[in-house]
């Protein structure tokens, strides 16, 4: 699928389901440490077909952000942010979304 | 069998913010002991407990970790300690893995990759009373058959909370399992992380687990703390209470302190009579100790402050908020939590920024984390703005107040701007990580509170109690003797050893308003910062003549000073370099002597300066 893009320039309270990792995004970093973050990354559950929105951005560009993934809640700066992949799920939710967390990779 | 008579040795591990440092709290009550790994200054919080049966049993509270597959140094420790890795510390009989049941599975998947090194586990499901609230259901049958893995439901913070816990690390049986193969760990491959995940997501369909949704009153309320705006001026308002509150707040019980130490002080002249021992006990002891002891509210209050923060999940929101401001010097979000402990000691806060994964930026945070202000200067403040700023209310706020406020903002500023510097020599942009988890808001658990407190109390008092004390018997012995010539006509101290040397320094800081006094007492004050207090203290208890018994410093400097010496002194306690314990810790955190070198050389210069100009402006 070619709607693909980085987690941060997801809008806002957009719902998006994990497509892939990318570890070329993470801008100044050094082999080791791209590694490190994508293992982190995994371990966190962004994962495909892992459920994520976005739910805070500071001004001037969004960085950091808020992201909800499997029921916890993490702040990313941009270059971690962009090394996630997502694709917006199409229905728009608003205010009470629920995060499925197991939703299948194949759904 | 000899193996039988040992103690079983437990070890708690989880993801950060899973309860377990509560948990922990209620396994042991208060019989913990805080120190370090071997080598490494992570801390080792150790506790014990008594079986049933009247068995010890050793618990190990593991720092917190989302992964076997370390970012941070104190992760690392936790997956070597877990492998029986680390020198000196064989792997745990038992581990309980802590799993927070409303996030359930960030918390299972370490407890999976944990099962599957190899390591032997129960799996302590904690905060379930908020998760039946929230209306998260988990079948426990199904997840501990499915783990092959005994499942105990907890609640940290309750009374009994862990009753369920208790009885299945007390149970006999674990001597008897004890560990007869070692661990074995692999760094997983990509795949091995996605296979884990998808095993989790099978996992958590079987138990019918259910991520929660926010509850309304969080969402409002991240809503706004969130905010760029809103978010702000929450985090100012915050600030800024905190310092009204360390003044205004702590005054009653610090006048209480005081007066009943000025009495002790006359008792024992009046009771003793004249002489070299009642002179030690009052000038020295009494006037020196108490000078100190005087802030131990004020101390107090700041850390119940900074632990409200902690166990309510406030500090890595405001980490977020302050993050892109921090990043601009070279500083990462994450170096706030650090920089705010380091406002009650720099040492914590030094330890603390293991936390930070680059190298950079860790350094960073270090160099700068003296700048802020530190509890031990609370009481050079608290001496001076007492004695020179009159306490009037302006507008709403306290005249002392603000100016306090103003001198913990100067150091803020500084940090920034040094830091701002260091990043100059840093080269090009480079990569540094936040990925910080912001949990659920909670209310503080006061167990949990006053246990912290209790424990920063201590180490006050006893430092109080021992290096202080000791410092101020040498300080008295010099300030003492040799004893005055016949026909001396001005105060015994200035022919002492102490008064000498006041002299000389004398010649090194009377450019920046320092008298012989002042200049004696910063030499103490290298030991600890405070301790420049309780010399003064003695000093002057010792220079004052004839029947002038006053133990209470106030009232005599603020006679003795002008405003630029004071404004000068406060200037100089902004940058204070004089902490030789800060820059032991820097030493070990860096391991080598560069950089606490380059730390005390920048904070003599800044020191030197800052009290250079407020002096010349101000008089």
């Amino acid at each position: 699928m070619n709607s693909c893009i980085p987690l941060n320039d997801l809008r806002e309270g957009e719902l998006a389901r994990v497509s892939g990792l990318d570890a070329v995004s993470a801008p100044g970093a050094t082999a080791s440490e791209a590694q490190q973050l994508l293992a982190r990354l995994r371990d966190l559950g962004f994962v495909s077909g892992a459920r994520c929105q976005v739910i805070a951005r500071m001004w001037l560009g969004g960085d950091p952000l808020v992201v909800k993934i499997g029921g916890s809640t993490f702040a990313l700066r941009r270059a971690e942010a962009s090394a996630v992949l997502v694709e917006p799920v199409q229905q728009p939710l608003a205010g009470q979304t629920r995060i499925p967390q197991n939703a299948s990779a194949t759904a | 069998m000899d193996a039988a008579v040992k103690t079983l040795r437990v070890a708690l591990v989880g993801v950060p913010n899973c309860g377990k440092t509560a948990l922990f709290n209620r396994l042991t009550g208060s019989r913990q002991k805080v120190a370090n790994y071997a080598g490494v200054t992570v801390e080792r919080r150790e506790g014990e407990r008594t079986a049933a049966d009247g068995r010890a049993i050793r618990v190990l509270d593991l720092p917190g970790t989302y992964s076997l597959s370390p970012t941070t140094l104190d992760e690392a420790i936790t997956r070597d300690v877990l492998l029986g890795r680390v020198a000196g510390e064989s792997a745990p009989d038992l581990v309980v893995c802590v799993v927070d049941a409303v996030h359930l599975p960030i918390g299972l998947r370490l407890a999976l990759e944990v099962k599957r090194a190899g390591v032997p586990i129960v799996i302590a499901l904690n905060r379930m009373d908020v998760a039946r609230r929230r209306g998260v259901r988990i079948d426990l049958e199904r997840l501990s058959s499915e783990l092959g893995l005994t499942v105990v439901p907890t609640v940290a913070v309750a009374r009994g909370g862990a009753d369920a816990l208790i009885a299945v690390i007390d149970a006999p049986r674990w001597m008897d399992l004890r560990a007869v193969a070692t661990p074995q760990w692999q760094a997983p491959s990509a795949a091995d992380a996605e296979q884990t995940q998808a095993d989790l997501r099978a996992l958590l369909a079987n138990v019918g687990y259910e991520a929660p949704a926010d509850s309304a009153w969080g969402r409002r309320v991240d809503a706004l703390l969130l905010h760029p705006l809103g978010g702000f001026v929450v985090f100012a308002v915050v600030m800024f209470l905190i310092f009204q509150a360390v003044f205004s707040w702590a005054t009653p019980i610090m006048d209480g302190i005081d007066g009943s130490m000025a009495h002790l002080g006359a008792w024992v002249k009046t009771t003793l009579g004249d002489g070299p021992l009642p002179s030690l006990l009052a000038d020295g002891v009494i006037a020196g100790a108490g000078a100190v002891l005087v802030f131990l509210p004020q101390i107090v209050i700041l850390f119940f402050f900074i632990l409200v923060f902690e166990d309510s999940g406030y500090l890595p929101r405001a980490a977020y908020l302050l993050d892109r401001l921090m990043g601009w010097v070279g500083l990462s979000g994450r170096a706030f939590i650090p920089l705010l402990s380091s406002h009650a000691c720099a040492i914590p806060g030094i330890m603390a920024t293991r936390t930070i994964p680059a190298w950079r930026d860790r350094l960073t945070t270090i160099m700068v984390a003296p700048l802020m202000t530190c509890s031990a200067r609370l009481p050079v403040y608290g001496l001076i703005i007492a004695a020179f700023i009159p306490a009037r209310d302006v507008g709403w706020f306290n005249l002392q107040g603000l100016i306090l406020f103003g001198l913990y903002a100067a150091g803020i500023l500084s940090a920034f701007l040094v830091a701002f510097v260091l990043k100059q020599f840093g080269g090009a942009r480079r990569y540094s990580p936040l990925m910080l988890e912001l949990p659920d808001f909670q209310w503080p658990h006061a167990g949990n509170l006053l246990l912290g407190l209790w424990e920063r109390v201590k180490i006050f008092v006893n430092r109080v109690g021992g290096i202080i004390l000791a410092l101020m018997i040498v300080l008295w012995f010099l300030a003492t003797y040799p004893a005055p010539p016949d026909g001396a006509t001005g105060p015994a101290i200035q022919y002492s050893f102490a008064g000498r040397l006041g002299a000389l320094l004398e010649y090194v800081f009377a450019p920046i308003g320092f008298n012989w006094q002042i200049s004696i007492a910063l030499v103490p004050g290298l030991a600890a910062r405070e301790v420049a207090v309780a010399s003064l203290g003695t000093v002057y208890a010792l220079s004052a003549t004839g029947d002038d018994l006053s133990t209470q410093l106030e009232p005599v400097i603020a006679h003795g000073w002008s405003l630029a010496t004071a404004g000068s002194l406060l200037a100089w306690y902004v940058f204070a370099p004089q902490c030789l314990s800060t820059l032991a810790v820097v030493k070990r955190e860096t391991n080598s002597w560069r950089y606490p070198l380059i730390m005390a050389g920048y904070l003599f210069a800044l020191a030197y300066l800052a009290s250079f100009i407020t002096y010349r402006v101000l008089s």
